[in-house]
């Protein structure tokens, strides 16, 4: 289980990394954690000719609050988002999300720009920047470009990145004000891959909700918004009823993988019972703790 | 001196109590080894480094079962730091190994470094590249070219039964490549006449030991001498020693194994591998040294599996609980190989071997088959048989409490083998010692409050909420001795084992034995046994074990042993150290040997100020001629044999309290309590460490790990991703009950390094079912996760109509 043989170039700064990538055309992987790269390397699933090393690059690893944004860069590692009170303050769901992103020595490694790129569907920073409507900073050699999370997931482990492109930023809009908001996982073991995952934030005006966030995990090839849910929601109190039409809403509206660790039903299964818990708790959170 | 010693006298028990101050044996001493393991400064095999070593990797089947048409390798050559590419026809000079049997009906496979002719599982190397480097190896192995003609898969024992099966080993005329059957009573006529019968199939599924270290082997060879040592990560030296000389035609005081600090085997190591055998020839035909370290997908497909297992079994008791007979037909899944020296009899014949258990169940009729597939070989893991067989028993025995409406504690307490009725012969002919069988199941229920228990258990239901408590009750065979060793009649029977004690001029003791340690700080023990048999410190004891050369006979740790047959030898060699110790402290303390006591070191007549020690009487033995007479000047030295006999029974009650969530069906183990009995405790310390593992492994086989094949024999589980080991989180709080019933064997020990995993499948099993009982769900299949959960709990509520 050893790599086949590579260039290997420590880029200095953005600029140098974007030209040797660019120059690989297409044979290069950017290399920032290496959590997913590296086994990927060893078991000789990617056999790219030259690794561009980021992690020299200055400037890429921050967590900051703007006016109405959180601002990430994409060399930030897990555990600093774990861990930033920025995150905590604003971003409760993110806070409370990354504690099922695997283990502490991968979370200190990891990167929040490799895991999008990376983009496995089972995997917490890409549904989270769904979730929240999160944009996307790209850079390449032609200049910068923003995506929309929901563009940027295309499927299981491929995204809307040209060869040439690097994910530099990620920018998460700032709630309005407080929201309700709860994160459910359930995984074989503390620390996998989820069999099926759901967070949600809910912002509640006058006993109803405003608006409601739904995202899933591990029930697709892409993590996934439950819109049709979330509209059932809007401008609704919060009933029995109304969360079972919910759950029924995102049990149609999936189609998860059958797997070795779960099959499609027992996902979906999951996805209800995990979304029924998660909005249940959001909108406690919104509402009922507060009045 | 050198006949082999079955048992010891009380007077001898007696001199070492006069003689000696003992302070070790019963204490908490801290592993010796741990500083060293627990700081990086261990040297497992792959820390060795040697000059000019040669790496290898392997080109492994990715076909089940197919014929091997050709190979080429002339691309692989042509990679620039490739020193050599051997195939099976470059080793036609070495002897196939066999893994022998007397058993009727067994047929011994032979096991080669690379496949000939055929491959019977994915993951069997065919061809071995030999390169400066592993990563130019790996390089070469990808441009080797395989024609390969598929042959009909034999992945699912119960067809690879049937007459017109595919066969994985033609010779053989069958796939059946052993069955026993064991009978005794009136099985069919009590089971007939019992008013209550429980039955069912019970699946349990491929597990791997899953050792931290990845096996490793290093072979150095000396080209001037034609003397190869090869660097094990083994249990078995003295074993791997054997067959190596056997495979190279070379005789034993060339060959020398050593086993070096060893990160865990759990049986994974008790074997021979192809892999060791082919390190060793390469560096033989090569004329250097070569090196192979496993990776972990090599390891999860190519080490040795095990717990594979068919049952089905039928119980029939009385209407009030007492077991009339019990049935049961088991099918092994043994794999492609029988693996030596075990055989791929070893599990499968343990399954029905134990199946009775702790209880009085006289009417027993246990069949086994072990049945060839296009899978990794299986061989011994940690419990060998047992696992399956008390997942079985326990099961049955909770399911006929359901029906009868007693109690899981009662029916267990009203089927024991009770004190007075030991030695007791089960069933299938194994012979219980007394051991605190009732009194360890009520220990158990005493530590975890079992009425209060139960009762919370009522409120939980009450609340909506899945609790449940299981229990298990279990009785193995541990520290056999020769007789048991011979009945299976394999290439070598185990049985004995060797202490050389040796008192240096400098007043050091080096013990050395034949038991290999691989995490289960043999160290300590037996540095704590030798230190209170002699009187000196433990630190003042240095322990060698792992080496072929140690010994003469050096065959390693596995089967729950070596405390018990290590630890008695050294008693009876430090029994004759002390005795010529104490001649030569006599004459320079002008006492009689039979004044004197040993202590810390120390050498003196109580009560006087008569004082030497070990230290200087080595010196006057040793180096100070005109001190002693000629007679007292004899080496200070002694090697003794120790045989069991039957060995020792160690037995012991699991109880599991855990909750399955409602919603999403997961289970979350709440507490976990473990009562045994492994007779006199050398170090309770290390005996809560390996109950603690062994239960961690057990949960992992209930809740968590599962080797899949799919219908091509392609394996699945070829990752840590995949294959689901529990880590410290899945793994609850847990407490160990210590009873002490001496055994029959020298010191009162008995072995205990396998039980965790023996009893915890069954508890977690039974806790669940208990769990789920109101749903009237039982657990017959392992690994119960959550998909398995999901589809029993599904599949009862649309049975009841209660939809959610």
């Amino acid at each position: 289980m050893k790599p086949p043989a590579f260039d290997y170039i420590a880029a200095d700064n953005l600029e140098g990394a974007l030209s040797a990538l660019s120059a690989a055309g297409g044979d290069g992987k950017v290399l920032a954690g290496g959590q997913s790269l590296m086994p990927m390397l060893n078991f000789r699933l990617a056999r790219p000719s030259v690794l561009i090393d980021i992690n020299r690059v200055p400037g890429l690893a921050y967590v900051e609050a703007t006016g109405s944004t959180v601002k990430v860069g994409a060399l930030t590692r897990h555990h600093a988002l774990e861990m930033s009170p920025v995150i905590k303050t604003h971003l409760p769901v993110v806070a409370a999300a990354m504690q099922h992103v695997a283990h502490l020595a991968i979370r200190n490694r990891g990167t929040i720009g490799g895991s999008l790129s990376h983009a496995d569907p089972a995997a917490e920073l890409p549904m989270l920047t769904l979730l929240l409507d999160a944009r996307i900073g790209i850079h390449s050699p032609r200049g910068r470009r923003i995506t929309d999370a929901g563009d940027f997931f295309v499927t299981s482990l491929v995204t809307s990145l040209e060869e040439d492109e690097i994910v530099t930023d990620i920018e998460f809009p700032k709630p309005a004000r407080e929201s309700g908001w709860a994160f459910e996982e359930v995984a074989r073991r503390a620390g996998d891959f989820a069999l099926a995952a759901v967070g949600v934030t809910i912002d509640a005006r006058d006993r109803k909700c405003e608006q409601a966030r739904i995202g899933l995990m591990g029930v697709g090839e892409t993590p996934v918004r439950a819109h049709e849910a979330e509209a059932l929601l809007r401008g609704q109190r919060l009933s029995d009823t109304l969360l079972d039409e919910a759950v029924a809403s995102i049990r149609s509206a999936i189609e998860p993988n059958t797997d070795l660790h779960a099959s499609s039903d027992y996902r979906r299964h999951l996805a209800g019972v995990l979304a029924k818990k998660a909005i249940r708790d959001a909108w406690r959170r919104a509402d009922g703790d507060r009045q | 001196m050198t006949e082999v010693v079955t048992k010891q006298s009380a007077e001898e028990a007696a001199l070492d109590e006069r003689q000696t101050r003992p302070k070790n044996i019963g204490a908490k001493v801290k592993r010796t080894e741990d500083p060293r393991l627990l700081t990086g400064r261990g040297t497992y095999v792959d820390d060795r480094r040697t000059p000019d070593a040669l790496h290898v990797a392997f080109r492994r089947s990715d076909h089940s079962h197919a014929r091997i048409l050709s190979i080429d390798v002339t691309a692989a050559r042509a990679v620039p730091g490739v020193v050599a590419i051997l195939t099976a026809k470059d080793l036609t000079e070495a002897t196939p190994v066999h893994a022998e049997s007397r058993m009727p009906s067994y047929y011994a496979t032979p096991i080669r470094a690379l496949a000939s002719d055929k491959v019977r599982f994915v993951g069997e190397p065919v061809v071995a590249v030999v390169a400066e480097s592993r990563y130019l190896a790996e390089d070469a192995c990808e441009l080797v070219e395989i024609a390969y003609d598929p042959l009909p898969v034999v992945t699912d024992p119960e067809a690879a039964v049937a007459s017109d099966a595919a066969l994985l080993h033609e010779e053989a005329g069958t796939n059946v490549l052993v069955q026993r059957e064991f009978k005794r009573g009136e099985f069919e006529t009590e089971m007939f006449a019992a008013p209550v019968r429980v039955k069912g199939r019970f699946r349990f599924h491929r597990k791997t030991p899953a050792a931290m270290e990845n096996r490793c082997y290093l072979a150095e060879y000396d080209t001037g001498r034609d003397e190869l040592t090869l660097h094990s990560s083994t249990q078995v030296p003295g074993i791997i020693r054997n067959a190596l000389s056997e495979a190279l035609g070379m005789p034993g005081h060339r060959l020398r194994v050593v086993a070096p600090d060893v990160g865990g085997g759990f049986g994974g190591k008790a074997s021979l591998y192809p892999e060791e055998l082919l390190v060793a020839f390469a560096a033989r035909r090569l004329g250097r040294s070569v090196k192979w370290t496993s990776d972990r997908m090599e390891d999860l497909t190519a080490t040795s599996h095990g717990f594979d297992e068919i049952i089905d079994a039928e119980m029939g008791l009385d209407h009030d609980g007492r077991v009339m007979a019990l049935i049961a037909d088991v099918i092994g899944d043994v794999g492609a190989y029988s693996i030596y020296p075990w055989t791929c009899a070893l599990e499968p014949v343990q399954v029905v071997s134990f199946l009775p258990g702790p209880y009085r169940i006289q009417n027993y009729r246990g069949a086994v088959r072990a049945v060839a597939t296009s899978k990794a070989p299986t061989g011994p893991y940690r419990g060998v048989g047992r696992p399956i067989s008390t997942f079985v028993t326990e099961r049955l025995l909770d399911m006929a409490a359901r029906r009868i409406g007693v109690d899981a504690r009662e029916i267990r307490l009203k089927n024991f083998i009770q004190d007075h009725e030991f030695p007791y012969r089960i069933g299938s002919g194994i012979v219980w010692d007394r051991s605190s069988f009732t009194d360890c199941l009520l220990a158990a229920c005493k530590a975890v409050d079992y009425e209060a228990l139960r009762r919370r258990q009522a409120e939980a239901r009450s609340a909506g909420r899945w609790l449940g408590i299981g229990i298990a009750s279990y009785a193995e065979l541990t520290g056999i001795g020769s007789r048991i060793s011979v009945a299976p009649g394999m290439p070598l029977n185990t049985g004995t084992e060797t202490a050389k004690i040796r008192i240096d001029t400098t007043g050091g003791v080096t013990a050395a034995f034949g038991v290999a340690s691989h995490g289960q700080g043999l160290e300590t023990t037996l540095a704590q046994v030798v230190a209170d048999k002699l009187g000196v410190r433990v630190e003042d004891v240095r322990i060698i074990q792992g080496d072929s050369n140690a010994v003469p006979n050096a065959t390693g740790t596995y089967a729950s042993r070596s405390t018990v047959l290590a630890g008695g030898a050294a008693t009876l060699a430090a029994r004759i150290v002390r005795g010529k110790a104490f001649k030569a402290a006599a004459h320079l303390l002008e006492a009689s040997p039979d004044e004197l006591v040993a202590e810390d070191g120390r050498i003196y007549v109580p009560n006087t100020n008569k004082t030497t020690t070990y230290k200087e009487v080595a010196r006057a033995v040793y180096l100070e001629m005109g001190r002693l007479p000629p007679e007292v000047r004899g080496e200070l030295e002694a090697t003794s044999t120790y045989d069991p006999v039957l060995g020792t029974t160690t037995s012991s009650t699991h109880i599991a309290v855990l909750e399955v969530d409602p919603d999403t069906y997961t289970v979350r183990l709440e507490k976990f309590v473990v009562a045994e009995d492994c007779g006199k405790l050398i170090n309770p310390l290390i005996v809560d460490g390996q109950v603690h593992g062994g239960v961690a492994q057990g949960i992992g086989a209930a809740l968590y790990e599962e080797v899949v094949y799919d219908q091509q024999g392609q394996i699945l589980t070829a990752s840590l991703v995949d294959y689901v080991v529990p880590a410290a989180a899945e793994i609850p709080p847990m407490h160990v009950v210590h009873m002490e019933t001496s055994s029959p064997a020298i010191g009162g020990y008995r072995g205990m390094g396998e039980g965790g995993t023996i009893g915890a499948p069954a508890a977690v099993a039974n806790a669940i079912a208990d769990a789920l009982a109101p749903l009237d769900i039982e657990i017959n299949e392992l690994p119960v996760t959550p998909e398995r959960l999901f589809r029993l709990i599904e599949a009862a509520k649309s049975r009841t109509g209660d939809e959610k």
